[in-house]
């Protein structure tokens, strides 16, 4: 992966030639990444790439039904309510002063872009990537939110002195941004498999965990929402388990 | 008040908050919307109400891609539970709740198959699947207009594209390994894939679609593999 092959930015006619696998969600992170950066500008090509993400959702839909086995609804039924009554416990041991700042969060999740969240945030790979895209752009978001600018890095393997890129991160930035990134260390030949710790990090030294994932042979994509302030953000730090940095970034040209 | 066997008998309703209304309505009539907003009340009812309404749907999606009903079982449960944790980030914007969960448990499945077998599908299967998206019995002929269309438009498709189609949308396959297993070059995969897409979109898409006319290879029918799209303004 080298710089150049990172900063493409793809013409109309090259997203139409990969739109049908971005809408069906078979395209690699890095060409998702690509694709993200110009739909993010281009409005006609988010609305083809909408379209055929219905078609994919319609495809899904023409999938007969099955019948369920004997007790499946009481088992599953029982399960939720089971992981219920298992989060209330931990919730009311937090005692009730972090109730109102729970409840602010689930507020703001629930106004924030939610294609974002789901696409993003959760590894639903092809929901995320047609309706994901469908969301960067669409919906009642106010004009600022798509005018705001995006800020991208690559991410550099850590530990190494060649800095050998293996991946990309995207900031969108606005009190409803989010933050995406594809990471691939196996170009750096890190096949490190487990879970991962997302830090952004401040111009002011101070940093803030934005979340974690899982790595598989080094390969993931991966983001979630989060206000992003472009003019105080200035890196991205994924950590193992252990603490070891597998990877950094350093947004610049702000 | 809610009537069983024509008696009107006293029942307290439900109350299911959704934004600043309140709900007021038998658990089986309540919105798909409203019901998965309700599930974090933690009631039972409304669990076990969700889980019967989506099931018959969900645990196709799984079996479909899985074709193991025990793997299927499990990945149906995934995605109650994880629709239920995430259910504050569903936007009705963007699509029903049928297709949200179709689309968590289509994820799930690919995941759970990706990890399990290098093959994702074996070809009596992918034969199966495709007649089964691909016919019209009864119960399926009261299907929505534009299902009805789109099913249409899939039978219709050359033998090649509808494989690459379902290899990628329903057993999301790559186009490389597409390739692979159909020993054709990777352009010609990719190809397969989009000429099918935008085949269907033009189903979509089209006020008043006609039929699709099959074509029988994309060597004889070189205008399929660069399908026009609805004039753009000029956008290209």
């Amino acid at each position: 992966m080298n710089e150049a092959a990172m900063n493409k930015d793809l013409t109309c006619e090259q997203l139409h030639e990969i739109g049908a696998e971005l809408a069906l969600g078979v395209l690699s992170g890095r060409e998702r990444a690509e694709a993200a950066v110009h739909l993010d500008r281009c409005a006609e090509c988010r609305e083809y790439i909408e379209q055929l993400a219905l078609v994919g959702d319609g495809l899904l839909s023409l999938l007969p039904g099955s019948e369920p086995p004997a007790g499946f609804e009481s088992r599953v039924a029982r399960r939720l309510t089971q992981v219920q009554a298992a989060r209330d416990g931990r919730e009311n041991a937090r005692g009730a002063a972090l109730r109102p700042t729970r409840v602010r969060r689930g507020v703001r999740l629930r106004v924030a872009s939610a294609a974002a969240v789901i696409a993003l945030g959760f590894g639903f790979g092809g929901w995320a990537v047609g309706t994901a895209i469908e969301n960067l752009a669409a919906g009642p978001a106010p004009p600022v939110q798509t005018a705001a600018g995006m800020l991208r890095a690559n991410l550099t393997a850590g530990g190494t002195d060649h800095r050998q890129p293996v991946g990309e991160i995207y900031a969108h930035s606005g009190p409803r941004g989010w933050v995406f990134m594809s990471v691939d260390l196996a170009d750096a030949g890190i096949r490190y498999s487990g879970k991962v710790i997302c830090t952004l990090e401040r111009t002011d030294g101070t940093t803030v965990r934005l979340g974690t994932f899982s790595l598989r042979g080094g390969y993931a994509y991966w983001g979630a929402p989060t206000s992003v302030n472009p003019s105080t953000l200035s890196g991205a730090r994924l950590t193992a388990t252990d603490g070891h940095v597998l990877a950094t970034a350093h947004f610049t040209g702000r | 008040m809610v009537f069983r066997n024509r008696r009107a008998i006293p029942w307290p309703g439900r109350t299911v908050p959704k934004g600043m209304q309140k709900l007021q309505l038998p658990v089986g009539r309540i919105p798909d919307e409203a019901l998965l907003a309700g599930l974090a009340t933690g009631d039972p009812e409304l669990a076990v109400t969700f889980v019967r309404r989506f099931q018959h749907t969900v645990l196709g999606v799984a079996l479909a891609v899985t074709r193991d009903p025990q793997l299927a079982e499990d990945i149906a449960q995934q995605t109650f539970e994880r629709a239920w944790r995430h259910a504050q980030v569903y936007d009705s914007r963007r699509g029903s709740v049928t297709t949200w969960l179709t689309t968590i448990a289509h994820n799930l499945a690919i995941d759970a198959v990706r990890s399990r077998r290098p093959e994702p599908v074996a070809p009596e299967d992918l034969d199966a699947l495709l007649g089964a998206v691909t016919d019209t019995p009864e119960d399926r002929a009261l299907a929505d207009e534009a299902s009805a269309a789109l099913r249409a438009a899939v039978a219709q498709l050359p033998g090649e594209q509808a494989r690459a189609l379902v290899m990628a949308g329903i057993y999301g396959m790559t186009a490389q390994q597409i390739a692979d297993r159909e020993h054709i070059p990777l352009g010609t995969a990719k190809t397969r894939i989009r000429t099918a897409m935008g085949k269907l979109r033009t189903t979509l898409t089209s006020p008043n679609p006609a039929p699709p006319h099959p074509t029988h290879s994309e060597a004889t029918n070189p205008a399929d593999s660069h399908p026009a799209p609805p004039k753009r303004g000029g956008h290209e």
